[in-house]
């Protein structure tokens, strides 16, 4: 019986898990036009600091192998938190980008699309890159490979303009200089 | 009432496979059997079993052996076609979104051999409890083996959009929730039955099992009846403070 146990605490658990995402998904639809407030600006330069391996190899040259291990770990830390950073904010872009998809406009939609597909590569690196991290706190002399959420980012800032100025004409954003 | 034979448990047992059977009609009036042509099979097929399986039951001819071979070869079919099921539903939530599409696939294919692992353990240990009445043990246990891969892999569905945020139509998401509540509520009635719990209350058993089915093929009802509610009336606008700080922080990176 204790097998039946635990598979009826498992079902039950599956069951509660299935349902709590039902419902957010219905509050989702409701509580839409509050995204934007729910987008977290990001240091991109501060960011590229962080993952900068010539950086880490200055550092590792400069310091004690243990005073190093100790740096290593705090710039760990914070770099998990600006891709966790990166991620929400990509998760916040794919809702407002399915809620343009239904757009009249088919330049819009277009461009909805786009960048739901950007966001959601984001957030797919993003998960790895805290793989990455996690794997690289335990291990802090082995490398960190967290560059595609930084391009990721880059590219998803493109997408997201262009809705933008799709979306409000009238509003001037400007574009990246070429 | 709560008795096996009752009006309450001949109802449990006809009524939602005769819902079931109207279900597939109004898809096909709608057009919907292109798009979700594994339910329409599995509407029609749960109905086709059921009422065999109901008819077999209440025949004084039909041995119980007969009648619990017949159970075991339906429930290996409608596992087939719910694990396609299963797969036309990734279909539906993966395919409009590539960046992610390979993922999800190979997410959900490793979530489904570790489910089988599982199962087959479970199954390993589950006790034969009466060896004259073998199979009616063993279909018990092909009943939890059945809904521990099913169930984990709905939940693996589930967990994979609302990570990614990713939305489902509004009917495969009926679908989805209709088949993720029957096949955790199946996997806890049938875990206990193949462990040997409840021996002398199986009937309460059985019938939670058909009034939760009578919900799910509701459920289904009302995501193919009720039109899809619109995320919002108009899209979002993107804020401008932080598109403006993300154009800049774009001008760094790029001029670096």
């Amino acid at each position: 019986m204790t097998l039946a146990i635990v598979i009826v605490i498992a079902a039950f658990l599956s069951l509660v898990l299935i349902l709590r995402i039902a419902v957010s998904r219905s509050l989702q639809i409701s509580v839409g036009a509050n995204l934007p407030a729910q987008i977290q600006p990001i240091d991109v330069e501060a960011f590229r600091n962080l993952i900068n391996p010539m950086e880490d190899d200055y550092l590792r040259r400069r310091l004690p192998a243990s005073h190093f291990r100790q740096v290593r770990r705090a710039r760990l830390r914070a770099t998990s938190a600006y891709v966790r950073a990166a991620g929400r904010n990509a998760a916040v872009l794919v809702r407002i980008g399915e809620s343009a998809l239904s757009a009249g406009d088919p330049r819009i939609a277009d461009a909805a699309r786009a960048l739901v597909n950007d966001a959601l590569t984001l957030r797919r690196n993003a998960t790895f890159a805290l793989i990455g991290i996690h794997m690289a706190l335990a291990w802090p002399n082995s490398g960190l490979a967290a560059a595609p959420v930084i391009d990721g980012y880059g590219r998803l800032s493109s997408s997201a303009m262009l809705l933008g100025r799709l979306q409000n004409p009238a509003v001037p954003v400007r574009l990246a200089a070429h | 009432m709560l008795q096996a034979h009752s009006f309450l448990w001949h109802y449990l047992w006809l009524a939602p496979h005769v819902l079931q059977l109207a279900l597939a009609i109004v898809l096909c009036r709608r057009g919907l059997h292109k798009l979700f042509p594994v339910f329409l099979a599995y509407s029609i097929f749960e109905a086709i079993e059921e009422f065999t399986l109901y008819g077999m039951d209440v025949l004084p001819s039909v041995s119980g052996e007969t009648f619990w071979r017949a159970f075991c070869v339906g429930l290996i079919i409608e596992g087939l076609i719910t694990f396609t099921l299963i797969g036309e539903l990734a279909l539906h939530l993966l395919r409009p979104w590539p960046a992610v599409a390979k993922l999800g696939n190979q997410l959900i294919r490793g979530a489904g051999v570790v489910l089988v692992l599982l199962a087959t353990l479970a199954a390993a240990y589950a006790p034969i409890d009466n060896p004259q009445n073998a199979i009616i043990s063993r279909s018990h246990i092909l009943q939890q083996t059945l809904y521990i891969v099913l169930s984990g892999l709905v939940l693996s569905l589930f967990l994979f959009a609302a990570y990614f945020k990713l939305s489902w139509n509004n009917f495969a998401f009926g679908i989805a929730l209709g088949l993720g509540i029957s096949s955790c509520e199946h996997l806890a009635t049938w875990a206990v039955m193949a462990n040997g719990g409840l021996s002398d209350k199986r009937h309460l058993l059985d019938m939670l099992n058909m009034a939760t089915y009578h919900v799910c093929v509701l459920v289904w009802f009302y995501y193919l009846l009720v039109p899809e509610r619109k995320r919002t009336k108009s899209a979002v606008p993107l804020p401008e403070h932080n598109l403006e700080i993300w154009n800049r922080e774009l001008e760094r990176l790029l001029q670096q």
